[in-house]
Formats: C-alpha cells, sequence, structure tokens
C-alpha cells in the first residue's frame, strides 16, 4: 500500500508525497491513516461516547520542510501532534519517524527513536517545571541519554541557552515564575534543541505571547531552522502565522485534512470552501480591505465532534454543500503539483478571487516603505533579551 | 435579589440641549496597584471621548492598562486600587461613586463583555435565567414579560432556536454561542456603551468574524457605542472606527482607523503594525521586531515609556515625555520624533 | 448581573513580578502572624517536652510516693501538683507529651511516605495498578476510623508502637488520596509530557517531577492530620487501648482522671489544655502554610 514511488509527482492511495522543489526528497515523518479516539465517560464511569478527534489523517513531511497545520477548535491538530510523538499512541495507523515505525514501540526503543523528535507546547510556563532552574530544564534530555560528562553537558546547556538568545549567566539559575513568556518559550525551545534533533513539533508556540515577542519568539524558530537544517511541524490556529513558517499547509476540520499544499498556492488558490472561509476571516490590519462578507463563506456553528456530519464533515456549513456531500466521504486527491484537497466540489480560480477581494500588493508594499524611518533599524532587528 | 438601584440622576444629565456632553469622557484617568511594597502605575493619566454610536477599538499589548482602564471606568477593580482623575458618562461623575450607585449604571448605562464566555456564565444557571436576571436587575418586569423580552434578545444576537436555548445550560452551548449570550446579557437593559475586552480573541477565527459582524450590526441597529479591546490590530482596522494604542500605560497614538493605518506615526504602532504576520509578505521573511520588554510599572524612568526599544530614539526621548498632543485634525500622538508625514 | 469577578492576577495588565494585597505592610504582617504563632507555641511545647528534662532536673513521671498523693496546683515542688499516686503532673505532661508528639510524628511520617508512594504510583500508572491499589485503600477507607484501629490495637496489644501502627491504617488512606489527586493533576501537564518526552524514566519523573511540587500540598496536610492523630490517640487510650499505664500520654492522663472528675478535675483539664493547645497549633499552622503556598 505504501509502495509508491516517492520521487516526482506520482501518488497513489491519497497520500501527500510531494513537497516543492527545493526541499529534497528524503522523508523524514510519514504519517499513515492515523485515527486517534477518547472515550468520554460519564460521571459514573459509564462509557458517553466515543470521540474521534483525528480521522485518517496521512501526510508526509521531508527533511528541512516546515509542514504547517492549521485548524481551528475540534479540528484535531493538537491530538494530532500528541499522536506523533506517542503521547498518547494512537488508537490506529502508523507514524514512521526517519524510516522506523513508532507505534507499538516499547519504551526504550521509543526513547531511542524519539531522541531525533522534540515538541514545544502552548503555554510556556506550563511546560517547564517550576521548580526547577534553567539550566537543569535544559539539562534533562542529556541526563536521561546520558551524553556527556557533567561539565560537558553544562557547556552543551550553555551554547544551547546562547543559540536561543538567553545569556546562561544571567538566566541560568532562574526559575519559570521569574522569566516571561517569551523567555518560558525559548528556554522550552533550548530543551528541545539539546539533543539536536531532526524535527520538532510546535503546539501553538506562540499563541500565548503578546505581539512584539511573538514575532521576536517566530523569527528565531526561523533563524534556527536555517542555521540547523531543522524540521518544524508547526500547528497553529493563525493563518497569516503559518504562512510565515511553513514551506506547505494543511487545513484540518473536525479530525481531516480538507487540503494539504504548497504555502502560496494555498493562500492565493485555495481549492476547499473551509480554506477560503478561513482567510476571509482574517481581519486584515488594511482598512481598506474592511469587512469581508464572511456569512457568503461559512454559515452556522461547529457540530459536535461526538457526532459529526456523515459524508463531509464540513458540508454543515459550506455554501456550496450539496446532496453528494451528505453521501460520500471526500477523499484527499491531487489536483495540482503537490496540492491536494478533499473536496467534491473544490473552488475554482475565478470563485476565489472574486470573492477575496485581495487588495493590491503594490500598494501595501508603497505604504510599508514610506512609514518607515530613513534609518536602516526597523529591519530584522534580533535583540537578545 | 436587589431592588433595582435607582441611580441619582443630576441635572446635567437631562438638560442635554445645553451642550452636547460626550457620551463617555474619560479625563487623565489613573490608575494605581498597591502591592506589598510597591505601587503598580497601571494606567497613568489617559484622556479621551467615546461619542454615541461610536467604534473604538483600544489597541495593546499586555501590561498597557487597557484592560485596566476599562475596569476602571466599570468600576470593577479590587480595592487594592486606587483610582484618580475623571470620568463622566453624560456629565456624571464616576469616579468615587459607591458601589451601590455603580450599580445602577452597569448594564443600563454601560456593559462590558468578557474574553472568556465560559467564566462569564454561571454554569449551574440556565442560559436564559441569566439573562432574565440582568433584565429585571434593572426594571421591573414580570416572569413572562422577562421571559419574552430574553427570548428576543437571543433573537437578536442570532442565536438558532431561540426559545430553546432559553432553557439550556451553558456547557450545552459552543462557545461562539456563549459569547453571543453573553452579549445578550450585557445588551439586555440597552446600554449606552459596550465594553468588549478581548471578547474574540478565545474565540476561533471564522467565529470571531461572525461575532464582529454580529456586533456591528447591533451597533447600527441599537446605537451602542463599542469599544474594542484587544491585542489585534488587524481586528481594529477592518471593525473600529477611531483607534487608540496604548503602551505601558498611556495613549501613544489616536486617528481615524483609515488615515491611522495609511500613515503611521508613533513608532510604536509601527513596531505593532511590523510585528503582524501578514498574508501578503512571503513565507520565511523575518519580520521585523523589535527588541525587549514593556517597562516595569512599578518603577517609571522619566522621558518617554517606548524610548528604550524604539529604533529612532534620541537624547531629548530619553528626557522628556512627550505629551499627547493633537497635532492634526482628528489624530493624536505622544512623540517628539514621529515617522512619516509627521516628522519634522 | 452575572459579571465575573475582577481578579487583577488573570488580568495581564500587571507586570509579572507584582502581587496583589491589601494595604501593603498589613496583610503581609497578618499571614506571617498566621505562621509565626502557631509554630512559636508548637516549638516551645516541643522544646519543653523533649529538651526541658534533659537539661533540667524534673521529677520523674513515675514512681510517686504515698506521701505526696494528690497535691493540689501550685504546690511547691510540683506546679501541677500530684496525681492519685503520687506522680508530679507536670513531668508526667511533659513525658506524656513526648509520647504524644511521637506519636503523631510516626503516624504521620508513615502516612506520608506510604500513603504518598501508594497514591503516587496509583495516579501515575494509572488503569490496573490504580483501579487495584484504590480498591485496596477504599476497603480501608469503608470501615468507621475509630473501629479499625481499635481492632488493630486489641490484636496488637498496648504499646506505643502498636498505637502508631493503628493510627497508621487511617493516615495511608488518607494521604494516599490526597497523594493521588496531586499527582493526578501534575500528571498531564505539560512538564511532565515534556520530560517523558526528554526521555526520563517514570521514577525520575515521579520523583524529580511530581514530588517537589506534591510537597508542600502533602506537608500541610500532614500538619492537619497531625492534629487529628493526636486526639486519636487520646481517644485509644480513653477507651483503655492505648499507652499502658504507668507510662503516660496526655491521653492516658484523661482517660485515667475521668473517674476522678467530679473531685479533682485538674487531672482531665490539665491535660486536655495541652491537647487542645496543641491540636489547634497543629491547625492553624497548616492553614497558615497552605495559604501562604498556595499564593505564589
Amino acid at each position: 500500500m505504501l509502495a509508491s514511488a516517492r520521487e516526482g509527482s506520482a501518488v497513489t492511495d491519497g497520500t501527500v508525497t510531494e513537497g516543492t522543489a527545493d526541499t529534497g526528497s528524503d522523508i523524514l515523518l510519514e504519517v499513515r491513516h492515523l485515527v486517534q479516539e477518547f472515550v468520554l465517560r460519564d460521571f459514573g464511569g459509564a462509557k458517553g461516547g466515543v470521540l474521534q478527534a483525528v480521522s485518517d489523517v496521512s501526510f508526509d513531511l521531508h527533511v528541512g520542510e516546515t509542514l504547517g497545520i492549521v485548524g481551528e477548535t475540534g479540528s484535531g491538530k493538537s491530538t494530532l501532534a500528541r499522536s506523533v510523538i506517542q503521547a498518547p499512541p494512537p488508537k490506529q495507523g502508523e507514524v514512521i519517524f526517519q524510516g522506523q515505525e513508532l507505534v507499538g514501540l516499547h519504551r526504550n526503543a521509543l526513547k531511542a527513536a524519539r531522541r531525533n523528535l522534540q515538541m514545544v507546547f502552548q503555554d510556556p510556563f506550563s511546560s517547564l517545571d517550576p521548580r526547577w532552574p534553567v539550566t537543569r530544564i535544559v539539562e534533562e534530555p542529556l541526563i536521561a541519554y546520558g551524553i556527556g560528562t557533567g561539565s560537558e553537558r553544562r557547556e552543551r546547556v550553555a551554547s544551547v541557552l546562547d543559540l536561543v538568545g538567553l545569556d546562561p549567566v544571567r538566566y541560568g539559575a532562574r526559575r519559570p515564575r521569574e522569566l516571561s513568556g517569551g523567555q518560558c518559550q525559548r528556554v522550552a525551545l533550548a530543551r528541545a534543541l539539546a539533543l539536536e534533533p531532526k524535527l520538532i513539533l510546535c503546539d501553538e508556540p506562540v499563541s500565548s505571547l503578546d505581539v512584539l515577542v511573538q514575532a521576536q519568539v517566530l523569527n528565531l524558530f526561523e533563524k534556527l531552522r536555517a542555521e540547523l537544517g531543522l524540521s518544524y511541524l508547526f500547528i497553529a490556529h493563525d493563518l497569516a502565522l503559518v504562512k510565515q513558517v511553513s514551506d506547505r499547509v494543511a487545513v484540518m476540520y473536525l479530525g481531516k485534512l480538507c487540503e494539504v499544499g504548497p504555502v502560496r498556492e494555498i493562500y492565493s488558490e485555495p481549492l476547499h470552501p473551509y480554506t477560503l472561509a478561513l482567510l476571509t476571516s482574517i481581519p486584515d490590519p488594511d482598512p481598506q480591505v474592511g469587512r469581508r462578507d464572511t456569512a457568503n463563506h461559512i454559515k452556522g456553528e461547529l457540530p459536535s465532534p461526538l457526532d459529526p456530519p456523515s459524508g463531509c464533515r464540513f458540508r454543515t456549513r459550506c455554501p456550496l454543500a450539496q446532496e453528494r456531500c451528505a453521501e460520500e466521504t471526500p477523499e484527499l486527491r491531487p489536483m495540482s503539483d503537490g496540492h491536494y484537497v478533499a473536496c467534491h466540489f473544490p473552488l475554482d480560480g475565478w470563485q476565489t478571487s472574486a470573492i477575496r477581494r485581495v487588495p493590491d500588493q503594490s500598494r501595501i508594499a508603497d505604504d510599508i516603505v514610506d512609514n518607515r524611518p530613513a534609518s536602516p533599524s526597523f529591519q530584522s532587528q534580533e535583540t537578545s533579551l | 435579589m436587589d431592588a433595582p438601584a435607582t441611580a441619582a440622576v443630576p441635572d446635567g444629565q437631562s438638560a442635554m440641549h445645553l451642550a452636547p456632553a460626550p457620551l463617555l469622557e474619560v479625563s487623565g484617568l489613573q490608575v494605581t496597584f498597591h502591592a506589598r511594597d510597591t505601587s503598580i502605575y497601571a494606567v497613568q493619566g489617559i484622556s479621551y471621548t467615546v461619542e454615541p454610536g461610536q467604534t473604538l477599538a483600544i489597541i495593546g499589548e499586555s501590561g498597557s492598562g487597557k484592560t485596566v482602564s476599562a475596569q476602571a471606568i466599570m468600576g470593577l477593580l479590587p480595592g487594592s486600587a486606587s483610582v484618580a482623575g475623571s470620568v463622566r458618562f453624560r456629565g456624571e461623575e464616576l469616579v468615587g461613586l459607591s458601589q451601590r450607585d455603580m450599580r445602577g449604571h452597569r448594564g443600563r448605562s454601560f456593559a462590558m463583555v468578557f474574553q472568556y464566555p465560559e467564566r462569564s456564565l454561571n454554569p449551574t444557571m440556565r442560559v436564559g435565567s441569566q439573562i432574565t436576571e440582568a433584565i429585571r436587575t434593572h426594571e421591573q418586569l414580570g416572569k413572562k414579560e422577562a421571559h419574552d423580552r430574553a427570548v428576543e434578545l437571543l433573537k437578536m444576537v442570532r442565536l438558532p432556536a431561540p426559545e430553546r436555548r432559553f432553557y439550556e445550560y451553558p456547557h450545552q452551548l459552543s462557545g461562539g454561542m456563549r459569547q453571543r449570550v453573553v452579549i445578550a446579557i450585557a445588551l439586555a437593559c440597552g446600554p449606552q456603551v459596550l465594553f468588549a475586552d478581548e471578547a474574540t480573541t478565545a474565540l476561533d477565527v471564522t467565529t470571531q468574524a461572525q461575532i464582529m459582524d454580529l456586533l456591528l450590526d447591533l451597533q447600527q441597529q441599537t446605537g451602542t457605542a463599542l469599544v474594542m479591546i484587544s491585542h489585534d490590530l488587524g481586528l481594529a482596522a477592518t471593525y473600529a472606527e477611531d483607534v487608540m494604542v496604548m503602551y505601558a500605560g498611556k495613549i501613544v497614538e489616536r486617528a481615524p482607523a483609515k488615515e491611522l493605518f495609511a500613515g503611521v506615526r508613533m513608532p510604536y504602532t509601527q513596531a505593532l503594525l511590523d510585528a503582524i504576520p501578514r498574508i501578503e509578505l512571503e513565507p520565511h521573511v523575518l519580520l521585523p521586531v523589535v527588541g525587549g520588554r514593556p517597562p516595569d510599572l512599578a518603577s517609571i524612568p522619566p522621558g518617554c515609556p517606548f524610548a528604550p526599544r524604539c529604533p529612532g530614539v534620541q537624547d531629548d526621548c530619553r528626557q522628556d515625555a512627550p505629551p499627547l498632543k493633537q497635532y492634526e485634525a482628528g489624530r493624536w500622538w505622544a512623540c517628539w520624533h514621529p515617522l512619516g508625514k509627521g516628522a519634522q | 448581573m452575572s459579571l465575573p469577578a475582577a481578579n487583577i492576577l488573570t488580568t495581564a495588565s500587571v507586570a509579572p513580578a507584582a502581587e496583589v494585597a491589601g494595604p501593603a505592610a498589613g496583610r503581609r504582617w497578618v499571614r506571617n502572624l498566621e505562621i509565626a504563632v502557631p509554630a512559636t507555641i508548637l516549638i516551645l511545647l516541643l522544646f519543653f517536652c523533649f529538651i526541658w528534662p534533659m537539661v533540667y532536673p524534673v521529677p520523674k513521671p513515675v514512681g510517686g510516693s504515698l506521701t505526696t498523693v494528690n497535691l493540689p496546683l501550685w504546690s511547691k515542688g510540683h506546679i501541677f501538683g500530684t496525681d492519685i499516686v503520687g506522680n508530679d503532673v507536670m513531668s508526667r505532661i511533659l513525658y506524656g507529651g513526648r509520647v504524644s508528639f511521637e506519636v503523631a510524628a510516626g503516624v504521620q511520617a508513615i502516612g506520608l511516605v506510604v500513603g504518598g508512594l501508594v497514591g503516587l504510583v496509583a495516579a501515575y500508572r494509572g488503569g490496573w495498578t490504580d483501579a487495584v491499589l484504590m480498591r485496596i485503600l477504599d476497603v480501608f477507607i469503608a470501615f468507621p476510623s475509630l473501629v479499625l484501629v481499635l481492632a488493630i490495637a486489641d490484636s496488637l496489644g498496648p504499646s506505643e508502637t502498636h498505637v502508631i501502627w493503628a493510627l497508621s491504617a487511617f493516615s495511608i488512606p488518607a494521604f494516599a488520596r490526597v497523594s493521588r489527586a496531586a499527582a493526578l493533576r501534575l500528571r498531564d501537564q505539560p512538564f511532565v509530557v515534556a520530560a517523558r518526552l526528554s526521555g526520563s524514566r517514570p521514577w525520575r519523573i515521579m520523583f524529580q517531577h511530581l514530588v517537589p511540587n506534591m510537597l508542600p500540598q502533602l506537608l500541610t496536610f500532614s500538619m492537619l492530620g497531625a492534629s487529628l492523630t493526636i486526639i486519636l490517640e487520646g481517644a485509644l487510650d480513653f477507651l483503655g487501648y492505648g499507652i499502658p499505664q504507668p507510662t503516660a500520654s496526655w491521653g492516658n492522663m484523661i482517660a485515667s482522671g475521668e473517674s476522678f472528675i467530679s473531685v479533682y478535675p485538674r487531672y482531665v483539664v490539665v491535660p486536655s489544655i495541652f491537647l487542645l493547645v496543641t491540636a489547634i497549633s497543629l491547625n492553624l499552622l497548616g492553614d497558615g502554610l497552605r495559604a501562604r503556598w498556595n499564593v505564589r
């Protein structure tokens, strides 16, 4: 089933295997038909229902690539990330990291396999032990994997703290409650980098940070990606943010993938009505664009994940839904080079551009230039805290 | 259940024929929190007005004082906060009013919608009862009339099947629906100013768009002024008429939305704009960032609060704090060396 | 209007390093008193019970002579008088206090270590381990505590050590419950997941991440439990199952004085006062510490 030719754009059973040309063809992570379920229990402990948070999700991630996963509440994106790292392992499906199947691995083998796979969480404060000083937090993975001697580890901790822009002398002995959100997130990143992983899963790493700090941390992610050749699985609910950091983007809704494709195409020519609804919902910091008629693109409320709609899960909110959508679940299929969509009636180019009222690119560029002072002080200024 | 509070109405309020007082007039509002050994100057003298039916966005990051100032206006701050300055609602001074008198205003003159709808609603009370409770706080209505009014309100906030929803509990509703209920409660007695404190931040972006559309449509219908408090400049650009930017407890820029985004004057606002990831930008481009962090509100250094981080800082910035002045018609900023056309 | 209470700790508008309190110095001073006063009382009691008899020649608590029977309070050489067999009441209070504190400390220590461990493992492992361990504990909890303790004390025979074991049957399940609840709350925190991802082994995670974060809560719980233990021990003595005479403990002093309560009320009242003061101080200290550690 997986014996698809991975070179070129040949695709078999709806699995997404093509990346953009410049990211190489080595596949770092393969996810196949991933299913994750949660059993809900009523008060007395009786089974209340089964929540299928992730339903049959498959994708590939290449070396050096950042795959952005976008979705709203109930999309299952965070659950997806947890399933990939096997915390907890998925109910069904395969997760093949660096050629090795992770599902069902026993503890020691899993530990060895996970060495190159790390994660950064959403809430910077609760992802660090409140009682541990920074250096100890960053050293923990090194100790757990028995790497180096004490002094070698301390050196590595110091160098990785430098890498994320935290002076080890100043911040090493501090505890998380003495740090700001942005600084905590840097520590979390340092911890993730200590083992020199190949892939970092980022579960909404900047969502709880202030705007300016968010930009600093995003730049840090980018910088490290370039310097260390990292790959990211970047999960967020903010489309604009995801575009900033991704090479390819996947859109999820109620546990299923709606659309996957190269980043520029997803944004300029979305194929799935949900992607379009997401794009038009984003308030644009250009008052000329103004309110977009979101009501034309999405209606109603999110259905209960316990009882998702039959066929296409988006159909209850889709303005283009038809009978077929209720009867037949659309599969993810390729529309063009590397661009896949799970929809029976994907959008045309004219639908998207006519409706979206995308503002004139040149006008925005001029505005941005106009307001900058003469000195080059507003260019990518990275200041460590 | 309290009897509806009767707020003392000074003559100035009913005598609107004398001079049209702005709906809400904030002058030199200061809020200081007294902590263990220090005082925190959360809001340091801000002044602005809100006209009837206006849509104003107050933008700032955490620590800017945007939420605290709104809570001060509503009288929601704890006892450890001291509020100075003046806040006039239709001419009536609010600062220093007793809690009893403030209760008369809350819900009737102004109301607030908060960030987390699940925290704003009582989980053990049916949704409808929470609305009728709000109604009957201010108006003497019988049970049946209050019920009907509540269902009307639920219809107004576009909640599907309002009759049924009346009897449901908050946990049976989605986040967006809960926020609609909260808005219904807020608008139950027809307030003239509605504060929305990060009201859509915790919602999905599609729901956010729906709720913002709802709020603006309701504004048209009822003539309520809307004060949106947020960190999201995009939200301000799309939905607000006027935008006010706060930093470290002060207002640093104010302008009509269209003019603000066409030409920013205050470097902090520019930094905010630059830091927002935009769809128009290419991926993997580093965002222009300003380093550092907002100042510690317990010790205010002299000079402009943004000076330590401002790329365009000069000597006078560090010594004298620039005042907020109306340098152009309808445009205010607090900067000695503003950007763009304001530059001297 | 169902408005949420404006808690400025949840409003991000306040700089991270600040804390909210009332009039600055006042509340801090009171908070310190809440801990300082009961702590001082307990330290004084411990000092007098354990250290004082070693440095000052206190009369023996046993072997009183018939010549000094029933002396009243404030008698020369016997501040609290003597009991019906001539023992100095004051020294019986001091040595009895030792027993009471030892029992309290022992029971709490056993509960903390054994019960804490059981709860921790049950919470972290979950699944069958959790179910089995908790059901076993349920058996103990289902018994009325006093009956259970009596049964154990009766079968073991009267002695201080046996009293400690008997009372532990009560403290172990109590600690296990508290510890399990605390560990459950911590187990799903991102930093624990992160520790697992970092490759740390379960025991390491339990003892280096979970335990330090649970300890404040367990320690305050042990304070409150200690006061309860002292009283229970008194009850045991009162019922005749506790520390055997002639060894003194506050409980058995009350027990033996009960028959003379109409004639010589002081035999009951004096140890009761000490019992009361100790129990209250432990409670207050536990409360004060909990309040201090919760507001972080």
